[in-house]
């Protein structure tokens, strides 16, 4: 497991990060039945967040991700370990003054107007009725739904319900959002609004904590990431590390490549040599790109493209479950 | 520490919704027009058309006052775990006690307010046919408010950990036998047996008695009603909310949301 900070993350910009949410041996059992035999899904999960952090918890569907968040917002009790946000036990409820929640796939209560269900979030919040007028305002602005303000939320789309979603998650002005797979389900304009909210909070300060398994958002907007396969955490590291993990690189494409350039680059590439004819693609590790680009135009060949690797951390996302998997193909240990 | 914001914050959310059930409005029109049909079943009397015709009213407000506490009451926290709503509630500042306390006050104003529409269509119903009316069916009607009060935490209770079907049958359940265990026990007096005799006692000891709330023969005879008559139902119908709403608390506090 590799636990380095790298690039972007906030932890580099100044004196060691302050870790807002720290979870120790994190186990929780289930009974799939009203019988006597209990599943573990969570394992021993540890991991910390820092604050300022976009912080991504990856992991496929039926991982304990869900499981792992409702653990921190007090909905599900652990049977083993421990967890503290801001240093409190996350068996309080005085804290959660200062985070902010959107669960997976929610429903809200569609008979309610945009600002009438904001002004209830409010309310239970412990926002102050002189506040919150200027509050809910500024809020539908931020998530671009002062026009539908006065709407049921019968009517919204699902777009338009994410974001008064994450507008309730953030109505209290919290310093840490937990988010549930908040991409789920939206069109690519949708999911390019919610990325942006996302990096907005988070450029105003919040940490974010984000459940999601679409690795492309990701990859845009997490400073660091854990995969969590079958109840536990198999990687943790920053942004910066899933992109050398796989090796970084590039697919080059060329053509009108003589035959003894590509006998060159055959010798040279093996493995990443692919094509035949006027077309040829190598897939190339980062650090010898300039190699198969000085051979090629030095040759006489024609550079078509050079794309690199998008899909690092889908790699390294597909090795660790086949990993895992590897390592414990029973996944889910059963107790009595 | 309880919050009074954050639980009246639940309260009126929880019955803006319960008066979007329909059930509630099917429930009160049958209700009021049980009432209203007392005036015709009061008519095929010779004798105590008057008696009668209260005797209807009341017994329809208490009766559908009941049902609507059972099957508004018991889907009302099942439909916010099931919905997920409750996730949201209580990843806020707000503790399950408040979440079950807000849910509980929001249908009891509910409630209340069907059985004030009801009380409503009995004086006019009263009035419009010269029966009587005094104190003492004020105070029936407030001790039916009462009893409704227990059916709402009783609902309360069993909605916090099972499903509406079970929740309704075991609130109906409760609401039946806690109507017969006075005369359970008068029965097994009667009886030879002494075990048989203090068995009965026992069961109305430890079951509710909600015949306790009852003071319809009382009104509609315009018999004298103490004070204790009211007070004493009065302070254990709180008692026993309180009981039940504590229970309430400590088997919500320790559920999973999976």
């Amino acid at each position: 497991m590799t636990e380095t900070v790298k690039g972007n993350d906030p932890g580099e910009r100044g004196a060691q990060p302050e870790e807002v949410i720290r979870v120790e041996g994190l186990a929780k059992d289930f009974r799939p039945g009203f019988g006597l035999v209990r599943k573990r899904v969570l394992h021993g999960i540890t991991f910390s967040v820092r604050r300022g952090e976009v912080f991504g918890f990856v992991g496929p569907n039926g991982a304990g991700k869900t499981t792992t968040l409702k653990v921190l917002m007090g909905l599900i009790h652990p049977q083993e370990g421990r967890a503290t946000i801001l240093g409190h036990d996350i068996r309080e409820s005085a804290f959660r003054r200062h985070i902010g929640f959107l669960p997976e796939n929610p429903y809200f209560y569609d008979y309610l107007t945009g600002r009438e269900f904001l002004d209830f979030y409010a309310r239970v919040s412990g926002v102050t009725k002189a506040d919150r007028p200027a509050r809910i305002e500024r809020l539908l602005d931020d998530v671009g739904l002062t026009h539908a303000g006065s709407e049921r939320l019968r009517g919204y789309s699902k777009g338009m319900l994410q974001r008064i979603g994450i507008a309730q998650a953030i109505v209290h002005d919290p310093e840490i959002v937990f988010l549930d797979e908040p991409m789920s389900g939206l069109d690519p304009i949708g999911r390019k609004e919610i990325r942006d909210l996302i990096l907005r909070l988070n450029a105003e300060g919040k940490t974010i904590f984000m459940n999601t398994h679409i690795l492309s958002d990701v990859e845009m907007v997490c400073h660091r990431v854990a995969i969590l396969v079958k109840g536990r955490i198999r990687w943790v590291g920053g942004a910066a590390d899933f992109r050398e993990a796989d090796g970084g690189g590039a697919d080059v494409v060329l053509s009108r490549v003589p035959p003894d350039i590509v006998a060159a680059m055959e010798d040279a590439f093996g493995t990443g040599f692919r094509g035949q004819g006027d077309r040829i693609e190598v897939r190339v590790p980062e650090k010898r790109l300039p190699d198969l680009l000085r051979l090629s135009l030095d040759g006489g060949a024609e550079v078509v493209s050079v794309t690199p690797h998008r899909q690092s951390l889908e790699s390294l996302f597909v090795d660790t479950v086949h990993d895992a998997e590897a390592l414990d193909p029973t996944a889910v240990e059963e107790s009595r | 520490m309880i919050s009074p914001g954050r639980v009246s914050a639940i309260a009126s959310n929880t019955f803006r919704e319960a008066v979007r059930n329909r059930v509630l409005y099917a429930l009160l029109f049958f209700g009021v027009l049980l009432i209203g049909v007392g005036i015709v079943v009061s008519s095929l009397s010779y004798v105590e058309g008057d008696r009668i015709l209260q005797s209807v009213g009341l017994s329809s407000l208490r009766l559908f006052g009941a049902a609507i506490a059972i099957f508004v009451g018991v889907g009302l926290i099942h439909k916010e775990v099931d919905r997920r709503t409750i996730y949201t509630i209580l990843s806020k500042p707000v503790s399950r006690t408040e979440f079950l306390l807000g849910k509980y006050l929001g249908l009891l104003v509910t409630i209340w307010l069907q059985v004030a529409i009801m009380a409503a269509a009995f004086v006019v119903v009263s009035l419009a046919t010269g029966a009587p009316l005094d104190g003492g069916h004020a105070a029936a009607i407030g001790l039916a408010g009462i009893e409704l009060a227990v059916v709402v935490a009783v609902a309360t209770l069993f909605s916090s950990f099972t499903t509406p079907m079970l929740a309704s049958l075991f609130t109906a359940g409760f609401y039946v036998v806690g109507h017969v265990t006075r005369d359970l026990r008068e029965l097994g007096a009667a009886s030879e047996s002494a075990w048989v005799q203090q068995g009965t006692w026992l069961l109305h000891r430890a079951l509710p008695d909600l015949e306790s709330f009852n003071l319809t023969v009382q009104a509609i005879h315009q018999l004298e009603i103490r004070p204790d008559q009211v007070l004493l139902p009065l302070l254990y119908g709180v008692l026993t909310i309180g009981v039940l709403m504590a229970a309430a608390s400590v088997i919500f506090e320790r559920r999973d949301f999976r």
